[in-house]
């Protein structure tokens, strides 16, 4: 049985279509929900939520239609993407008001809150006016709201974004944390790396429409299979371009102005030489490596392509 | 592509928690909740500071009426005819208050209720929860109702206290009908509020709308007779005036042309009314609006 079902799902806001057409059963665990943006992760996202009535179609969450039952958000915990707070408030009395409309106690609510804050990590700074928090506490502290009613389903929008590094991995832990205590979590993003490093089930999306799900490892494949540009700034770069065209992999190579752009066919295997290169400075220092192949979107235009 | 999910395992539907800690709280209960959290935001909101302010201008205008008064002797004469404290404090509730003050606080909170959460997005936070939507409203509308009262009701007092003692009126005396005043202008906020969520909820361009209503409809039809009056609020509220006016004086001509006035009660009962089924209405479009959040 699956915790989010969608039949025929469309979504369109006047002459544009959010969603178009989409027939997706999400199934109890991690699942990530992968897209460029404007993919419609978001439209997405705001039907599972029941913020947006479909067009056409039905959707399901844990069994039932969610636009206009409200009771369902007693097990589903959903975190925003949005950076909005009430900015004058404390991060413990907002997450304290917002269980309060679970129906529970204020004592219970105290308490509801206190639990979330700690396990995102934030008591020391719970008392602190959230328009005083930095961005991955503020991110944090969204996360405390959406957990504070120990939903069975949570519903996370983007909750790396804006994150530094320490905060990313303490917040990839912690969803990974949740799914192994039974919790279905559905996460979105548009960096495969991140949803890679929380599960390995996805939902690849674009352009309104479910381009693929399953396992992460065999979308990695395909995207494997995909020739990846990889844009190297150095201080030497003819002799580095020299000592490229001795591999194999290597299918084409040019000059640009201070560096050099190759293709290869298995970029995991160009990345670990680039990295012994950098390491052994052999043709001077190498100042930066970028491939717009990570750009999601470029993987997409790929995918439909195959 | 499509591969079986990896854990096929049946979801267990069922709530965690005991139901008794799972209770979908009431719309009056729920309604409690959002007002504990939007009162505090409403005081003090830039809207709050604004209109405080605005609601300094009769104190500043009965404190200067009072300093004259203690130079000018012979007291307030408007046309000629001998104005006591208590008519001047009359004239200013119903005409400062009740058809400017009142209005205005209506129209600017009114057409916000939803609006400001949408605006700030942080409606989402609301609309995820066990909680009808209608609810949000009418909590938002409680809060609404308290934060004007809190503002409007020490501006009365202050101009009542400043007025009334010049021209011979008696505090004491007069004291019954401030109270009489604080209930007619608690009925006008009630109303205008509910009107005014209605237009927030309903219509786009709700400020504009507002504005046209309080300012342009309602003095317009007022003057005229007919029964285009009867879809006015102030056409209700000014049954509830319990103040004499001075006769024969400009105030009292233009009171001449509101010369149909409805009685106390049927005033009453159609304020409720209009109360009831305004905020019925706009509790309603808020259940079936979708919100769309610019990104």
């Amino acid at each position: 049985m699956s915790i989010i079902a969608a039949e025929h799902l469309s979504k369109w806001y006047g002459q544009v279509i959010g969603l178009n057409d989409v027939s997706v059963a999400v199934p109890p665990g991690i699942t990530g929900l992968l897209g460029p943006n404007g993919a419609g992760k978001s439209t997405f996202m705001k039907l599972i939520t029941g913020q947006l009535k479909p067009s056409k179609g039905s959707i399901a969450v844990l069994g039932a239609p969610i636009w206009g039952h409200p009771a369902l958000f007693h097990r589903i915990g959903f975190c925003p993407e949005q950076d909005s707070f009430y900015e004058r408030m404390t991060g413990r009395e907002w997450v304290t008001a917002l269980a309060r409309l679970n129906g529970v106690t204020d004592r219970e609510a105290t308490a509801m809150a206190a639990r979330a804050i700690e396990m995102v990590e934030l008591t020391d700074a719970a008392n602190k006016k959230i328009g005083a928090y930095s961005k991955g506490m503020r991110q944090r502290i969204k996360m405390a709201q959406a957990l504070a009613h120990d939903p069975e389903l949570l519903i996370l929008d983007e909750p790396l974004s804006g994150m530094d590094p320490i905060a990313r991995r303490r917040t990839i832990r912690m969803i990974k944390d949740w799914g192994r205590a039974g919790k279905s979590v559905l996460v979105s993003s548009h960096i495969l790396h991140e949803i890679e490093s929380m599960t390995a089930n996805i939902l690849l999306i674009n352009q309104g429409r479910i381009l693929a799900e399953g396992n992460v490892h065999q979308i990695r494949e395909l995207i494997d299979e995909h020739p990846h540009t990889v844009h190297i700034k150095a201080d030497h770069i003819r002799t580095l371009a020299r000592e490229f065209l001795a591999d194999d992999d290597v299918l084409s190579l040019r000059l640009e102005e201070g560096a050099v752009v190759v293709q290869t066919a298995r970029p995991d295997a160009f990345y670990a030489r680039l990295t012994e290169l950098a390491a052994s400075g052999e043709h001077g220092a190498i100042h930066e490596v970028t491939s717009p192949d990570d750009n999601l979107q470029a993987v997409f235009q790929y995918l439909v392509k195959s | 592509m499509n591969p079986e999910p990896k854990n096929p395992e049946p979801v267990n539907l069922e709530p965690r928690t005991p139901s008794a800690e799972r209770r979908t709280p009431s719309v009056w209960g729920s309604a409690a909740r959002i007002f504990d959290l939007s009162l505090g935001q409403m005081l003090w909101s830039r809207r709050s500071v604004f209109l405080g302010l605005l609601l300094g201008g009769p104190v500043v205008m009965a404190l200067t009426l009072r300093i004259v008064s203690t130079m000018v002797t012979a007291g307030f004469r408007i046309n000629g005819v001998q104005a006591e404290g208590a008519s001047i404090f009359g004239m200013i509730v119903w005409l400062l208050y009740i058809r400017f003050i009142v209005p205005v606080l209506g129209v600017f909170y009114g057409t916000a209720l939803i609006a400001d959460e949408v605006e700030d997005k942080t409606i989402t936070y609301l609309f995820t929860r066990p909680i009808p939507r209608r609810s949000v409203l009418l909590g938002k509308y409680l809060a609404y109702l308290a934060c004007t009262v809190l503002l409007v009701l020490p501006s009365v007092m202050l101009v009542f206290f400043l007025i009334v003692p010049t021209g011979g009126s008696n505090i004491a005396e007069a004291f019954p009908s401030l109270l009489t005043d604080f209930a007619m202008l608690m009925v006008g906020l009630a109303a205008y509020g509910a009107v005014f969520a209605l237009v927030g909820t309903r219509l786009k361009r709700p400020l504009v709308v507002g504005l046209v209503y309080a300012f342009g409809w309602e003095p317009a039809v007022l003057m005229f007779p007919g029964y285009l009056k009867r879809l006015t609020v102030a056409y209700y509220l000014q049954a509830l005036v319990t103040h004499e006016m001075p006769q024969d004086s400009a105030v009292s001509m233009v009171l001449q042309l509101f010369h149909e006035v409805p009685t106390v009660l049927t005033s009453l009962v159609c304020l409720a009314g209009i109360i009831a089924v305004t905020l019925w209405s706009a509790g309603r479009a808020v259940e079936q609006r979708e919100y769309v959040l610019e990104q």
